[in-house]
């Protein structure tokens, strides 16, 4: 094998925090391509700019995705990495996993691949680094056959993702885990076989802190919220009290609604005034606890910049309720999509489609009706549509108005 | 319609935009059930069945995914033909 | 040997046969948890039950001999037992008190870091960079792996007012959400992009291209069966450059990494926010990046210094106000400070009442 000469990311293994080029040596111990990727990285680093060619068109038989075509300009000089595909497997939920599990999934990789991984990449899946094109079949079997299936690119409903929920975690608000299994089951079809007109993803979160980044990182957003009162332990409010924490600069100040007081003593929260942010609760988690109806809010069209700027998610449903099978929910998705299917030019996300369109048409598409949760403020220009049916029910009201003597706005 | 001559419709179909426009798989759910005057789930089917053995295939390519007619070095690689 | 029956559309295995004895007894009633250090938190169940985390970084890109290592660690200590999280951590999970220490022990022996819980910087998210993308203009882990050396402190010891998250794009495109971090570094492009004409009509799709420019800074270029770009329009986004390869904008030298602060993604307090621009170009510097380093570490220490506890940098900054911030960090105000993109409306100052 190769041995390549490589001072400048040889500076990336000193220093403290654990070394990516460390990894990528120990994998290149025993193989080519791995090794490869070494002399290949070497050489970015040396000329300030990267080799990988626009991915190409490979993949397993049936499925549009999973697979990531990735070549290198630098193939005769790098003849390791002249393919150097990327596999996606879908991540178990909660990215729990058992010692055996990863063991086998490590050798079948060692066997067929460079030996190199992201555990995991930023969508969720497990990424398998660096693999040629006539092994992808080959990897498909060994993995599939035991229970691992690819998961998604392209056009397609990307491998859906949540946070750790019921699994360790005392604020979440519904199974986040069972729900993102469910929902990645439901849509097998869609995430193998890239129908849409651009990618969509969903990320769960079992509650506000949001540990997935849903309401940044996903078209579809469900956020884990509650309807009823907070409940209130005073013994445990005084131990945080007694532990040091100055309750009233925290908690009480810091409350976005200015809906506690305490008087150095009990803790009051006026929960109709609570918008449940969940800072209380994190900050205080022995004494507060969320209860009453549990569910969550879906928000919708957050992306990255690409094309017209960054978009978070915003409300469309402020709350519906996530028990299995989940029927509601998934009618929902299937709503939005064939919505978006309609309106979607290609390379469109559905954010932008609904600022092109606007949220009348995509309400109205999915049979949801106007509320004041989903805006932050109504408009501030007066240049709006009125449709004939909007005029008739003005007036409509207004006869009614009339009879009954009485102003209904 | 018989499956097989509703694929060979569907190639038509792709064989006709071939160079010219990357086709969505909605695009020819769309163009061959208009055409043929079929429901879409009937032409998706089919669709699908052609994708399988690799007589289309899913591409990607302009950050997009579309269908295609496979290439013969793809098919050799899939052992499709020798 | 033969090859195994391929399945398709199986999904993922169920996530049940992965979660460890306590949790499946705790599951969904768990009742609160205690941070115990950076490295170390405990979940206690209704029952009583205790569950210990004991977290440890992870450079992302990890070689299965790596793998292999958190395996037999787990298998040694956590039944076999762990989880990675969303920023790339490990997380062993112990369900007996008596092998936390030893585990401890193990990790520090074997050179695993432990850290990054609660009021703490831990890891980052990034994407592949030179690594592994064919449109990074910087490398990712490089920076990643050159910031985090610097500030391990913040990982594993030293609190911080709030938790402050770091995230790295190596493009615009920022797989991964950088958009909403406390401090995001993304690579960018300086230079209008070059066209290979004569590959333009093979390759790629006209309405495709002319519809990837956000600033419709494209129009077809008849002549040359190709396109052109507008040079005072074009923001070097490289968006047409990911729709069509013959259109070409590295450039070594004039690549390089702007930084963005004050973005969050929970509703703590007050809602998510995007990260904002506050220094908008630095070279690319390999293998370290001393320059882009030491602005990150100085803008966290300005943070450490100045911000109330539990507020994250964008609700300190908010607080303060963006002029304070410049003036406490001496950051130079700059043009592209000022958005002339799609915000524009909504970022400038609509009242005479600001800071000097």
């Amino acid at each position: 094998m190769k041995k390549y000469d490589t001072p400048l990311i040889d500076e990336l293994e000193k220093g403290p925090w654990p070394s990516f080029v460390t990894e990528m040596k120990k994998a290149a111990k025993n193989n080519e391509m791995a090794n490869d990727a070494v002399g290949h990285l070497e050489k970015c680093y040396r000329t300030k700019v990267g080799y990988w060619k626009h991915g190409g068109i490979v993949g397993v038989l049936g499925y549009g995705g999973g697979v990531i075509g990735r070549y290198s300009e630098l193939g005769d000089e790098f003849p390791g990495v002249a393919h150097f595909h990327t596999v996606r497997l879908n991540q178990p939920s909660g990215f729990f996993y058992t010692s055996a599990a990863l063991k086998e999934i490590c050798d079948i990789w060692d066997k067929y691949g460079s030996g190199l991984t992201n555990v995991h990449g930023s969508t969720g899946d497990l990424v398998l680094l660096g693999t040629k094109t006539d092994a992808l079949e080959t990897i498909f079997a060994e993995y599939s056959s035991r229970g691992w299936d690819l998961g998604s690119s392209g056009s397609a409903l990307r491998t859906p993702s949540c946070c750790v929920g019921p699994g360790r975690c005392e604020w979440t608000n519904y199974d986040t885990l069972d729900l993102n299994y469910a929902l990645t089951q439901e849509f097998q079809d869609e995430i193998h076989r890239p129908m849409f007109s651009y990618k969509f993803k969903i990320k769960m979160s079992g509650c506000a802190c949001d540990c997935v980044a849903s309401i940044a990182r996903a078209d579809m957003s469900i956020i884990g919220t509650w309807k009823g009162h907070i409940e209130v332990n005073q013994d445990e409010v005084k131990n945080y009290a007694k532990n040091g924490m100055d309750i009233n600069a925290e908690i009480v100040n810091m409350c976005p609604t200015q809906c506690i007081s305490y008087d150095g003593k009990d803790l009051k929260i006026n929960n109709a005034e609570c918008s449940r942010c969940m800072h209380c609760i994190s900050k205080m988690t022995k004494a507060l606890k969320a209860t009453g109806e549990r569910g969550a809010t879906i928000c919708i069209g957050s992306k990255a910049p690409i094309v017209v700027g960054s978009l978070l998610s915003w409300v469309i449903v402020p709350f519906i309720k996530v028990e299995p099978p989940y029927t509601e929910l998934k009618d929902l998705i299937r709503k939005i999509w064939e919505w978006w299917d309609d309106n979607a030019k290609p390379r469109e996300r559905i954010g932008e489609v609904i600022e092109m369109k606007g949220m009348r048409s995509f309400l109205e598409g999915i049979g949801q009706a106007p509320i004041p949760q989903q805006i932050k403020e109504p408009r501030k220009d007066p240049f709006m549509f009125y449709t004939e049916e909007d005029m008739a029910a003005f007036k409509a009201k207004e006869a009614e108005e009339k009879k009954t003597g009485k102003y209904k706005f | 319609m018989e499956m097989a001559e509703l694929q060979d419709k569907i190639f038509a179909f792709c064989e006709a935009a071939k160079g010219k426009k990357k086709l969505k798989e909605k695009d020819i759910l769309i163009g061959v059930s208009t055409e043929l005057s079929l429901e879409k789930d009937e032409v998706k089917k089919a669709l699908r069945e052609m994708i399988n053995v690799g007589r289309l295939m899913y591409s990607y390519g302009g950050g997009a995914s579309s269908v295609e007619i496979p290439s013969e070095e793809y098919l050799r690689e899939k052992g499709m033909i020798k | 040997m033969a090859l195994p029956q391929r399945k398709t559309d199986i999904g993922p295995p169920h996530y049940k046969q992965f979660l460890p004895p306590i949790i499946q007894k705790n599951y969904g009633k768990w009742k609160y948890h205690e941070v115990l250090s950076h490295g170390v938190m405990v979940h206690v169940g209704d029952s009583g039950d205790k569950l210990w985390t004991v977290r440890v970084a992870s450079p992302r890109l990890l070689s299965t001999t790596t793998i292999r290592e958190h395996c037999d660690v787990a298998e040694k200590f956590c039944g076999g037992f762990f989880r990675y999280t969303t920023r790339n951590n490990v997380e062993f999970l112990v369900s007996d008190e008596k092998q936390l220490e030893p585990l401890k022990k193990d990790l520090t022996a074997r050179g695993f870091k432990m850290g990054g819980i609660g009021a703490a910087i831990t890891n980052v998210v990034h994407t592949q960079g030179w690594v592994h993308c064919h449109s990074a203009c910087t490398d990712a882990s490089g920076l990643v792996k050159s910031m985090m050396d610097e500030l391990m402190d913040y990982f594993e010891s030293k609190t911080l007012p709030n938790k402050l998250r770091l995230a790295v794009a190596c493009c615009v495109n920022m797989c991964g959400a950088v958009h909403c971090s406390d401090i995001a570094v993304v690579a960018v492009h300086t230079k209008v992009p070059t066209i290979a004409h004569e590959n333009f009509k093979n390759m790629c799709e006209l309405p495709t291209v002319i519809g990837s420019c956000p600033t419709r800074a494209i129009s077809p270029d008849p002549a040359n069966k190709s396109i052109k770009i507008n040079a005072d329009k074009c923001m070097y986004c490289g968006n047409c450059f990911t729709v069509c390869p013959p259109i070409s904008i590295k450039d070594p030298e004039r690549d390089g990494v702007a930084i963005l602060v004050g973005g969050k993604i929970n509703s703590l307090r007050s809602n998510p926010k995007f990260s904002k621009l506050v220094i908008p170009f630095i070279s690319n510097e390999p293998p370290r990046w001393p320059k882009a380093v030491a602005a990150i570490k100085h803008i966290v220490e300005v943070y450490a210094a100045n911000a109330r506890k539990h507020e994250r940098v964008g609700e300190w900054i908010e607080r303060i106000g963006w002029e304070r911030f410049f003036s406490l960090t001496g950051i130079d105000f700059t043009f592209q400070c000022i958005d002339d993109f799609t915000f524009m409306r909504d970022t400038m100052r609509t009242s005479s009442t600001f800071k000097w």
